[in-house]
């Protein structure tokens, strides 16, 4: 919990906070809500850009820690972030479907299946952006762009994947379309799992070998 | 170095390694007792951070053995940690952030942290945590770290270039202060520095590295002494650190092409 305590007070961007917010975009009628989740990676990169030129990492090796808990650091901040702004945006989305307002007609609804593809989006920028940013320790505007590709790509898969007739019941709010969600919900949580605790591992091995 | 030198000394370093492209840190070896103030000297790059950084695995090393407070460091990182201070001079973190900020996270890592003796130093050395890190001037950043050292009981403190950027006055002050906290006999300094007339005045052993390698480790005494074949018959009085590097490093301009 310090390590975490000391990302939210020193080594993070107030920006981080706003993007966490942003997950109440699934308020507006007419918004394609899964660029939310480009918020949620956004984040990160302007967090680990923000430490770099506080030199974060070299305040945090001189605490009493191991050199693998400054990344494990960056990771719970992540998590908090990426499930946090989810979870943020839980109450407006039922906010929304209480109110009844018609079918996103731009993307995809705050669905149990977008929320079950936001985490394999998450699950996806990690796995590449925290190896690729510890491979150096610096290079966080290379690593963001080559994590930020396969996620657009995802991106823009899923919001043409529900415009397909047969895929029409992963846009719907209906209880028993939801209910037929809920193993995609349940898949990108346990792909957010592994995804993280597989970055963190990649990420620290590689960030032994960097000079700090 | 027998075992039981090991468990005595604060600090063991034993052929220490690191090889780059161009720079090889070979086989540097040498140890600190409590109650000692180590100089390690040597023209810049010859080596001395890359010494600092390697032993506290912020550069891993190739190959070592770090022993500090006679356990070894690499599989007692965290406890030993504990027990250690650092102060890198030029490095600077989180500048918009105040100082109770930092100390705020900072105090939390150390169980051993004594809030009083933080608010002493912090009058003692005259710092205002409102001030922004930024805001403080380069002796002050080191007084802020050391008062954040001694706050959790370190042992062994290790400066990188403390010194350097400041003025007579403010070198003086911390020269006297490095001395205040040795004068327990159980803490200990290990203190990096190209300004060889603030070891003259307060060091007790001297390390000299150059060119990657330890040239000499010994007593300030034995040192100067082991040093005496660079005297010339045209020096009325023993030859100073300053003189001791200027002679070994010195080369002739007329050997250099300008």
């Amino acid at each position: 919990m310090k390590l975490l305590y000391k990302e939210l007070s020193l080594a993070a961007h107030p920006s981080l906070y706003a993007f966490m917010l942003l997950g109440c975009l699934v308020i507006i009628p007419v918004y394609p809500y899964t660029v939310i989740f480009m918020f949620g990676c956004l984040a990160p990169f302007i967090t680990f850009m923000f430490a770099r030129e506080n030199n974060d990492a070299w305040y945090t090796a001189t605490l009493p820690i191991q050199k693998k808990e400054i990344v494990l650091a960056k990771c719970l901040l992540l998590t908090v972030v990426q499930l946090g702004q989810l979870l943020l945006s839980l109450p407006f989305a039922i906010l929304r479907n209480t109110l009844t307002i018609e079918n996103n007609p731009v993307g995809m609804d705050a669905t149990a299946a977008w929320y079950g593809f936001g985490l394999i989006i998450f699950s996806v920028f990690n796995l590449v952006f925290l190896p690729a940013y510890y491979t150096s320790g610096y290079k966080a505007g290379v690593s963001f762009l080559s994590a930020m590709l396969p996620v657009i790509l995802f991106m823009a898969a899923v919001e043409i994947l529900v415009h397909f007739p047969i895929f029409y019941w992963m846009d719907s709010t209906s209880p028993e379309d939801l209910l037929r969600q809920l193993p995609i919900l349940f898949l990108g949580l346990f792909l957010y799992v592994v995804s993280m605790a597989a970055s963190y591992r990649i990420a620290a091995h590689r960030f032994e070998k960097v000079n700090l | 170095m027998n075992e039981e030198n090991i468990r005595n000394n604060l600090l063991t370093v034993k052929n220490l390694t690191k090889s780059y492209p161009d720079f090889l840190l070979k086989d540097v070896s040498f140890a600190l007792r409590p109650g000692r103030i180590m100089g390690l000297i040597g023209k810049n790059g010859a080596g001395k951070s890359t010494t600092l950084k390697a032993m506290l695995n912020m550069i891993q090393p190739d190959g070592d053995s770090v022993y500090i407070l006679g356990l070894d460091f690499y599989q007692n990182e965290k406890k030993l940690k504990q027990q250690i201070g650092v102060v890198f001079g030029g490095i600077d973190f989180y500048p918009m952030k105040s100082l109770s900020s930092i100390t705020d996270v900072t105090r939390r890592f150390y169980p051993s942290w004594d809030e009083k003796r933080y608010e002493h130093y912090l009058s003692l050395f005259s710092l205002d945590e409102k001030k922004k890190y930024k805001e403080l001037s380069n002796g002050m950043k080191v007084k802020y770290l050391l008062a954040v050292a001694l706050s959790h009981n370190a042992r062994l403190l290790i400066l990188d270039e403390p010194t350097s950027g400041l003025d007579p006055v403010s070198r003086d002050e911390l020269l006297h202060i490095f001395r205040k906290i040795v004068a327990e006999e159980k803490r200990g300094i290990l203190f990096s520095t190209h300004i060889t007339s603030d070891l003259d005045r307060c060091a007790d052993d001297i390390t000299y590295i150059r060119n990657g390698s330890v040239l000499k480790s010994a007593d300030k005494e034995t040192f100067l002494h082991s040093f005496s074949h660079l005297q010339a018959n045209e020096d009325s009085a023993p030859l100073t650190l300053e003189e001791i590097m200027l002679r070994t490093e010195r080369r002739s301009f007329d050997e250099i092409t300008l």
